[in-house]
């Protein structure tokens, strides 16, 4: 089974309840499901939807066309009417009009119903959810559709989680004792994530501003706590100054930014990976930070305690880079078990020993210094730190996964919140896709997968092609223009826009024909 | 080895010649090793951190632990500290620039969160080691580089902007009368929470006009009257060149709630003991 569905309506309607429900119950009937949620920066009114797209198998992203429309509104169905599919069908508000505080359930118990989801299950969930009093009459609406054969299981009960819960869970398991950060959309999730799990060994503070929290994570830090803050890119901007704090005095300083499209407020509920380059270059000066991208939820528990562990480990700065789209997504996947591992002080602390950490250049007791020998020492010694730092993840860690046929001469590269558009949407294709895990420092296979390959096509959701640019600097390999598939207007990839842009690229089917014959002998015109 | 002589170190001082710096440097050195004598607290207890400026140097004398913070970024940096062992006591060293404008969107927040640390402004009423433009508590009329015309806004008034904020200690110093520095400094550090301590001092090189208020300034008794407080805070507008000028305890508050205490997990973070001893209250 394979449906794509839209959820729309005003805000307040409860379309996020409505589709956390249908997902729940998909995701523990072995489905797996993927929930996009697109909605404006305000609290009541406008108009928002989510899209929800389930399947037997793995499933992370959304598609353009729907088989179903759950509209809440007259303004959902006239938007949206031109993307259903050819036998798509819209479940309207006008059925249940006298419902006014619980349409969104009905609308999505009528949809249930309607494909034969077991109605025990639904039941269940809603008792659970809303307590013993029925507020649907689900055995009503079931009962137009009684005939219908039941839905059968996916499978296994699958793990959905948002971006934004999986790094307060990939933070918490690392040891995360202090978190500072600032209301900022899509950041925000974090916090709020991290504000609920608070304990006897994790604090969670809303600062006065982010250069406040920044500052409250350097202290924190300093006196021997594993603290972390997190923003989006405006707020970045304004920490700017503490990264480079970080740099000089050496005490350990974790950042997660979800960025958002900019320039300015821009469309702030929106999505895009434009913020690539602040997170690689934002603070004066030159000083050592490594910046990883998680691409789906999985990946982002495994990335935040990686990025707290090596930013205590090597006492630098760390960047987990993700955005709207990862943030407020949800994903599903088989639960596993991970080796978390334990974000540790190494360095000493000053309840121990009088220890100094400087915004200046330091001489040997910790006090300023504007000597010419200490201070190119200290830059060297910033340098080593990095040259081990960047040692330690190439031995130890993924800093690039691959995707698809493993032989193909088509290199699809990406980052980042792009990877399950990509991976679905190439579903098939004669290609394989890279995905930069570490952005810096960059893996050492990257160079030579460029060079292999006859054809390079980079997928990004911003302008420049932010990731293309610094592949060209570190490895001398430019990606013709035409090769570069960008998207710039907040949205995401959809997983049949990523195929349909791959085919209009020059990527083809892998057919029977090319598994006889072996990749190598298939001639291709165009190199890169 | 006196404790006195284990707060200081080899680093060569370069503030100008005869500038009051230097007694305030004494007077922390007195405070701390006061207290330290007197039991209770040892060296480690204690940590620092400083702005940007002339005031800031006292990070390289002092032989503390200490972060020597961005400009105007000290006091939130020293929170943090806080928050990391509320074992330690922080002492946060400021300038009126730093402070009153680069960071003052974290004084009325740190007011309010009632931290136990202690901020100690030296307010020399100009920025000095970015050779003397005028700060926010500079006086109306000031001729700088910047403003031939001379400074045009009066100045901010930092003690009623404290009393404004909810803070739960202020007191006012002379740089030059160590002693009674010292001593405001002990029953600043003293007190259970945030602790804000402005010392009023000269600058030998810039803004000359507002420097020598000696005369004007005398001790008031320990006040715990809010009425009384904003009554005293408004004798001085750090603007007239006349009147008197309160010094030492304005405003105590010794019933608020210290940020521990509204936040339980912190005395659990750290464990049991220190300076946090009985005051926590644990959940259930």
């Amino acid at each position: 089974m394979e449906q794509n569905i839209l959820i729309g309506g005003a805000a307040g309607q409860g379309i996020n309840k409505a589709s956390s429900i249908i997902t729940d119950l998909f995701t523990e009937y072995g489905y797996y499901a993927f929930n996009y949620r697109d909605y404006q920066s305000l609290i009541r009114g406008g108009h928002n939807f989510n899209v929800i797209s389930i399947s037997d198998k793995p499933v992370n992203s959304s598609q353009k066309k729907y088989d179903f429309i759950l509209a809440l509104d007259k303004r959902t169905e006239k938007l949206h009417k031109g993307r259903l599919k050819k036998h798509g069908q819209i479940i309207s508000f006008e059925k249940f009009k006298d419902e006014r505080r619980n349409l969104n359930l009905f609308i999505a118990v009528e949809y249930l119903a309607k494909i034969g989801f077991p109605r025990k299950r639904v039941e269940k969930k809603l008792a659970k959810e809303f307590g013993e009093k029925i507020i649907v009459p689900v055995e009503g609406l079931y009962n137009k559709y009684h005939r219908k054969k039941e839905l059968k299981s996916g499978g296994s009960k699958r793990k959905l989680l948002t971006g934004s819960k999986a790094i307060a869970i990939g933070a918490k398991m690392s040891g995360l004792q202090f978190y500072a950060g600032y209301p900022m959309t899509p950041s925000t999730g974090v916090l709020h994530e991290l504000g609920g799990m608070q304990d006897d060994n994790l604090m969670v503070v809303q600062g006065e501003s982010e250069i406040g929290c920044v500052s409250n994570v350097l202290g924190a830090s300093f006196a021997g706590k594993i603290s972390m803050t997190g923003t989006s890119g405006g707020g970045f901007d304004l920490m700017s100054e503490s990264l480079s704090m970080q740099g000089q005095s050496g005490i350990p300083l974790c950042v997660y930014l979800a960025s958002r499209p900019g320039p300015a407020t821009g469309v702030p509920t929106y999505t895009a990976q434009a913020d690539l380059d602040i997170a690689l270059r934002a603070g004066h000066g030159e000083f050592p930070r490594f910046v990883v991208a998680p691409g789906d939820a999985q990946e982002a528990v495994k990335l935040a305690n990686e990025a707290l562990y090596l930013t205590y480990k090597h006492n630098t700065l760390g960047i987990i880079l993700g955005d709207k789209h990862l943030a407020e997504s949800g994903f599903s996947f088989n639960p596993e078990k991970i080796k978390f591992l334990k974000a540790k002080q190494n360095r000493d602390l000053p309840d121990k020993k009088i220890v100094k950490a400087s915004s200046y250049e330091q001489n040997k007791f910790g006090n300023t210094t504007e000597s010419a020998r200490v201070v190119k020492k200290n830059f060297d010694a910033r340098m080593k730190k990095y040259k081990i730092l960047k040692k330690d993840i190439e031995k130890n860690f993924e800093g690039v996964k691959f995707y698809g046929r493993k032989e193909s001469n088509n290199l699809v590269i990406g980052w980042g919140s792009t990877k399950g558009a990509i991976i679905d949407g190439m579903n098939g294709l004669d290609a394989k896709f890279m995905q930069v895990v570490y952005v810096k420092p960059l893996s050492r296979k990257i160079r030579k997968e460029m060079e292999k390959a006859k054809r390079i096509i980079l997928i990004e959701n911003n302008q420049t092609g932010q990731l293309g640019r610094l592949l060209r600097e570190a490895t001398g390999i430019s990606i013709k223009d035409k090769n570069r598939i960008l998207k710039y207007d907040g949205r995401p990839f959809c997983c049949d826009e990523v195929r349909g842009e791959l085919k209009k690229g020059g990527v083809g089917e892998f057919t029977e024909r090319m598994k006889r014959k072996g990749v190598k002998k298939v001639k291709r015109r165009s190199r890169r | 080895m006196k404790i006195k002589d284990k707060l200081s170190t080899r680093e060569e001082v370069t503030w100008c010649p005869g500038c009051p710096n230097f007694m305030i440097l004494e007077s922390v050195k007195k405070a701390i090793s006061e207290m330290s004598d007197k039991g209770g607290y040892s060296l480690k207890d204690f940590v620092m951190t400083t702005d940007i400026g002339c005031h800031a140097k006292m990070f390289d004398y002092l032989n503390l632990s200490g972060v020597y913070c961005l400009h105007g970024r000290a006091l939130p940096t020293a929170e943090g500290v806080c928050i990391g062992n509320p074992k330690m006591h922080v002492l946060a060293f400021v300038g009126d620039g730093a402070i009153y404008a680069e960071g003052i969107g974290h004084l009325p927040h740190a007011f309010r969160n009632n931290m136990n640390m202690t901020l100690v402004v030296h307010d020399n009423q100009s920025y000095s080691l970015t050779t003397g433009q005028s700060t926010p508590t500079s006086q109306q009329g000031f001729k700088t580089k910047v403003k031939p015309q001379g400074e045009e806004n009066k100045p901010l008034n930092p003690i009623l902007f404290a009393l404004a904020s909810g803070a739960t200690f202020i007191a006012r110093c002379n740089a030059k009368n160590i002693n009674h520095t010292a001593d405001v400094l002990m029953k600043a550090i003293a007190h259970k929470g945030f602790s804000f301590v402005e010392i009023v001092q000269d600058c030998l090189i810039f803004n000359l006009e507002m420097n020598n208020k000696d005369s004007r300034m005398y001790e008031v008794v320990d006040n715990r009257n809010l009425d009384v407080a904003f009554t005293l805070a408004k004798e001085f507008d750090y603007n007239s060149k006349r009147g008197r000028i309160p010094l030492g305890v304005l405003y105590q508050n010794r019933n608020a709630k210290t940020f521990a205490q509204k936040w339980p997990q912190i005395g659990k973070v750290v464990g049991k003991g220190g300076f946090y001893k009985g005051q926590v209250k644990g959940r259930k």
